[in-house]
């Protein structure tokens, strides 16, 4: 599992991902982790798969005792299907994650994680000083999604949003937009389904300072390619397959 | 999944598919019981002997019925017990995998509890699926002896039936159907224990 930290402040981000030893069937993602003094919040921490890597990775940055917040941005397996293990191996942790997908993020299994629902207006986590922000970003994809800001270190994690589905290997950030494109247009045009939902979305991001955009899937956009992308996306015809 | 932990689960679904025959069997003794006691009614004296046989199936029948409920609620803890031991094991395995990965990092001592945790609460998990196997397994005796119970009743049944008269076609039809339906349940009671043993002494 590769690290990569993609900001140091007060705070830490640190991104997770491109596991050489990933089943080549299961979809590469990225995991992203924000560490404090004392705690550490993950955020779409990954299938069960990922795991032990995952996990692993981390204990480089934080001791498991101080894993303290989960974020899931919405219900899918390659997001949160490891949360019977995580529920297992964290003694005094929280999941922040759609209200609307409770019951059915349950079945992963969370006996001792305490489920913090996120209300459809969003909400925040808070990590000791810092504070996130939790914004809607429903029908991109799921029903039920959210993404997550940090105004202070102006990262938006957001989930599938800003997608590519790439090879083994892939660079971390963004390095030619252009020639990006191709790579993540069928995936937003597939998976994501409505325009309305899309249009809603660009309109709240844009009033937010962003410098990095880091989606769960492929590269990191990077200053000026923020822009570029929420402009691409604008444009974009989504919900192809009807 | 291993195939032992596979075997584990099928034999233990497998309990309840069995025994919900061995409940529509023993309905059907017990519906036998009702059709002999009004054979014997109509018999009277020729089937004098017959009458307390009738009300003996139909208890038989009645305490296997309520035997297999009971047994079928231990069944299913027993299952849920499957599924957390098996849940146990996959995360006990992953905590180790993550003590070898994370060989030389800052915090990979941070495991050490949760790993210890881990290996505490499978290994609970599978001592209480060997005890719960055991009193299954007593159990399911219990329904074997009311089996064996049923086919010495239907010995007698013939015995009494050949007193009958006209009615002894009758009779012997009914002590036949116990004597099948005891038969089933046995073999039904007896493919559980095969499949339950195994785990009993794993």
């Amino acid at each position: 599992m590769k690290m990569t930290k993609i900001y140091e402040g007060s705070h830490q981000w640190i991104m997770f991902g491109r596991d050489e030893n990933k089943p080549s069937n299961i979809i590469d993602s990225n995991q992203y982790a924000v560490r404090t003094a004392n705690k550490c919040l993950l955020m779409d921490p990954g299938g069960s798969e990922l795991f032990a890597p995952m996990m692993a990775a981390i204990l480089h940055h934080a001791p498991v005792e101080q894993i303290t917040d989960l974020f899931a941005s919405h219900q899918d397996p390659d997001v949160i299907s490891s949360l019977g293990l995580w529920d297992q191996a964290l003694s005094n942790a929280k999941l922040h994650a759609p209200a609307l997908w409770e019951g059915f993020i349950r079945h992963f299994g969370c006996e001792s994680i305490e489920y913090v629902p996120i209300p459809d207006n969003g909400g925040t986590i808070k990590l000791e000083n810092i504070e996130l922000q939790l914004i809607p970003a429903h029908y991109l994809h799921s029903s039920a999604n959210f993404h997550v800001y940090d105004p202070q270190a102006k990262i938006l994690m957001s989930g599938d949003v800003g997608s590519a589905l790439e090879p083994a290997g892939t660079p971390m950030f963004v390095e030619n937009f252009d020639s990006h494109i191709e790579k993540m247009r069928y995936f937003h045009q597939r998976w994501m389904p409505s325009n309305h939902a899309k249009r809603a979305w660009i309109e709240r991001v844009r009033n937010l300072d962003i410098d990095i955009l880091a989606p769960q899937h492929g590269r990191i956009f990077k200053g000026d390619d923020v822009k570029h992308f929420l402009d691409w996306f604008d444009a974009l015809q989504v919900g192809v397959a009807v | 999944m291993n195939i032992q932990t596979k075997s584990q689960f099928v034999a233990v679904a497998s309990i309840t598919s069995e025994l919900s025959a061995v409940m529509v069997v023993a309905k059907e003794i017990s519906l036998a019981a009702a059709n002999a006691k009004a054979i014997a009614f109509r018999a009277g004296d020729k089937a004098k002997g017959f009458q307390p046989i009738t009300d003996f199936i139909n208890e038989l029948a009645k305490e296997t019925i309520e035997l297999v409920t009971s047994i079928n609620v231990y069944a299913l803890s027993l299952y849920q017990l499957t599924v957390n031991e098996y849940r146990k094991t996959i995360a006990y395995n992953k905590f180790e995998l993550i003590t070898e990965l994370s060989k030389g990092a800052a915090y990979a001592r941070s495991m050490e509890e949760p790993l210890e945790k881990a290996k505490i609460t499978m290994e609970n998990c599978q001592r209480q699926f060997k005890r719960d196997v055991k009193q299954l397994l007593d159990q399911l005796e219990a329904v074997m002896h009311h089996a064996r119970a049923a086919r010495v009743i239907a010995a007698n049944s013939r015995i009494e039936a050949s007193q009958a008269g006209e009615y002894l076609q009758s009779l012997q039809a009914v002590a036949e159907s116990v004597d099948k339906a005891a038969h089933t349940i046995h073999d039904n009671v007896q493919r559980c224990r095969i499949a339950l043993s195994l785990y009993r002494n794993n």
